[in-house]
């Protein structure tokens, strides 16, 4: 029986040893099933937070760590729209987007990206739990089409996310002889349009986005005296005041160097163009002005406790029609005298049946939970709209669809809505916004005209406003203070 | 005699099968997180554009997703997020019960968005707010889905030429569009 004994004996310890591990197995199984959230980027999750202006691209605050500018891996990973994995025993991040891998390890200068290693001025670093790593490592990534590109502000202090219509950057000034050239660097340099040839509201516009620093002033002798940037439709414009001697002005788009140049020049030169479409100076010849009150019949508008927008558009149209007749020898026409629905093309109908030199829609707005307050114009923006895009190829002959012929009066819609916004802000009823979207009640529309929300029904402070007894009044002078800006054009 | 060749023949191969456990290479825990299986699933950062609270801008507001493969659920799944508005400051921009229905997206990137009736009928507000539902609708599809260039809206499978009289969607959008 002593074989026996040794076969049980042998076979208690080979069960107990072969348990034993299995419980270690079991101890580690969590750690190797379904993968956890990367732990040291979890408490970057769900708390950033950025005010996104216009349709700027997407940026990431830098931090200074030593005087080197740093970015969260989190946020480098987002702006490259890539996909996470965690290896924590390795201490390691691979980011994957697309067919592109890159490979951080925490507190290693070396960072793997796709096949080839890029040494880092420091090291991967874990900062409270979240990964951080040099800005520099953006410029060590790929240039292809699919990978997003990054972009250092050092002006702003972010990394962005360049978009695909490419950046615009501030432009370097130089003046010799007679001129004043303005060199913008941009990415499309065949993208770029003239919006608008005044010389008080000279506008050039680029499809890319605007990154860096406008210039703080002008050198002497300089015919450009101030430059802004404007809102607008995609991309990014610019306003400049041209000095009244410049004689006329030269574009040049240089795609290859990758850079757009303007010339302004004081005396006659070649292949110089003239300022100044934007119509003869002085008064404009305001015969009919359109006043469209929104909304209708069923269609109430904005409702706030008792205050309901179709009406109040309405009783504003006829004040405001009094009041323009009284200031002027023009006739207005309402699309609606009473309460009734119109269809937008009954609206756009009457407006161009009366032949209006302008149209305004008005509105009141309403933004339920929100805190915002104040006026908003939409007019039609100037360029690289869809309508743009839709007639590449064509030619020299661009169609434009009857539905969007107020594109035709982009620039003198702009100019009357920033004479009424104007207006509102004088009389300290704004602030006022300005968007250069077509508004629906605009299509078809043969006119300048915009979409005005004349101030906001969800705000205590512009309601109360609205509905004290010379609420309407106020406002109806103050709009036709903003038309007769526009009637004398100074 | 039989019996004892038997329980000799057991004891060798007991001894052999601990050798073998106890000689075999240890497997260890980087080379479990190693497998294949374990790094299929990867996460990402969906970013999501709701109102701020003023109203008068959109604001990013990051989330960790799991990655999907299959684009529909990719696409729902950002509006279900979007449905549910901010976790902390900001306003949500889609009215309650949004879902998406279908969803198409061609060759040319242009997305078919069709949402339930929830998303027109539910809608209230000014142009502020019809300009905040679709421009975050649209920046975050742009934002978190690359193959999608502009997106159509529709609602209930029909067309919607406007959401609440100010703005027209009755074509394509991108976030150009909408600034």
């Amino acid at each position: 029986m002593k074989p026996l004994r040794l076969v049980t004996a042998l076979a208690a310890v080979a069960i107990g040893f072969a348990l034993a591990r299995g419980q270690d197995e079991r101890a580690v199984a969590p750690l190797v099933t379904p993968p956890a959230p990367p732990a040291p980027l979890a408490s970057n999750v769900s708390d950033w937070r950025t005010l996104v202006g216009g349709a700027g691209p997407e940026t990431v605050p830098v931090l200074d760590r030593e005087g080197l500018p740093w970015v969260a891996v989190a946020d480098f990973a987002r702006l490259l729209d890539a996909t996470k994995f965690w290896r924590g025993d390795l201490r390691k991040l691979e980011l994957r987007a697309r067919n592109h891998r890159v490979l951080l390890t925490v507190e290693d200068p070396f960072v793997v990206v796709d096949d080839h290693t890029v040494r880092l001025d420091a090291p991967v670093r874990s900062e409270n739990g979240e990964l951080i790593v040099p800005v520099a490592l953006a410029d060590s990534l790929p240039r292809d089409s699919t990978l997003a590109r990054l972009y250092y502000d050092a002006s702003r202090h972010v990394v962005l996310r360049v978009p695909p219509v490419g950046l615009v950057t501030g432009p370097r000034i130089a003046v010799e002889g007679g001129g004043t050239r303005l060199v913008f660097p941009v990415d499309r340099a065949d993208e770029v349009v003239i919006a608008s040839r005044d010389r008080a509201h000279f506008r050039i516009r680029f499809s890319g986005f605007y990154a860096g620093e406008l210039p703080a002033g002008f050198p002497d002798g300089s015919l450009a005296r101030a430059i802004r940037p404007i809102a607008t439709a995609g991309g990014s414009a610019f306003e400049i005041e041209v000095a009244p001697e410049a004689s006329g002005f030269r574009l040049v788009s240089d795609v290859t160097g990758h850079r757009v140049t303007l010339t302004f020049e004081r005396g006659p030169a070649a292949g110089l163009e003239p300022f100044a479409p934007e119509g003869p100076a002085g008064p404009r010849n305001l015969r009919v002005i359109v006043l469209d009150p929104g909304h209708g019949g069923a269609d109430t508008g904005v409702t706030v406790e008792g205050a309901v927008e179709k009406d109040l558009t309405l009783q504003l149209a006829r004040i405001l029609k009094g009041e323009i007749e009284r200031r002027m020898r023009t006739r207005v026409v309402l699309t609606r005298e009473d309460d009734r629905e119109l269809s937008e093309d009954e609206r756009a109908e009457r407006a161009n049946r009366a032949h209006a030199d302008l149209v305004i829609s008005l509105h009141f707005d309403g933004l339920p939970g929100g805190r915002a307050h104040g006026a908003t114009a939409y007019c039609p923006p100037a360029t690289f709209g869809s309508t743009q895009r839709e007639s590449e190829g064509q030619g020299m002959i661009a169609l434009l669809p009857w539905r969007d012929v107020a594109l035709r009066h982009a620039v003198a819609a702009r100019e009357l809505s920033e004479d009424l916004l104007s207006a509102l802000e004088l009389r300290a009823q704004g602030p006022a916004r300005l968007r250069e979207i077509l508004p629906y009640p605009l299509l078809g529309v043969n006119a300048p005209g915009l979409l005005l929300e004349c101030a906001t029904l969800t705000s205590d402070v512009d309601r109360r406003r609205i509905l004290e007894p010379r609420g309407l009044s106020d406002l109806a002078a103050t709009l036709a203070d903003g038309i007769s800006a526009y009637q004398r054009n100074l | 005699m039989p019996r004892r060749v038997f329980l000799f023949a057991l004891l060798v191969a007991g001894l052999a099968w601990i050798t073998w456990l106890a000689t075999r290479p240890p497997q260890t825990l980087e080379g479990r997180n190693l497998k294949p299986d374990s790094m299929s699933t990867g996460f990402k950062s969906a970013r999501l554009y709701f109102a701020s609270s003023s109203g008068e801008s959109l604001m990013i507001e990051t989330r960790e997703q799991l990655e999907s493969q299959n684009f529909h659920d990719r696409v729902a799944a950002l509006v279900a997020e979007l449905e549910q508005g901010p976790e902390a400051r900001g306003l949500r921009t889609l009215p309650r019960g949004t879902t998406v229905l279908h969803v198409y997206i061609d060759d040319r990137g242009l997305l078919t968005l069709d949402l339930s009736r929830p998303f027109r009928d539910g809608f209230r507000g000014g142009s502020a707010a019809e300009y905040l539902a679709i421009a975050s609708l649209t920046r975050t599809l742009a934002a978190n889905l690359p193959e999608v260039k502009r997106v159509m809206l529709v609602c209930g499978g029909q067309p919607i030429p406007t959401l609440g009289g100010h703005l027209p969607i009755d074509r394509p959008m991108d976030v150009t569009d909408l600034p």
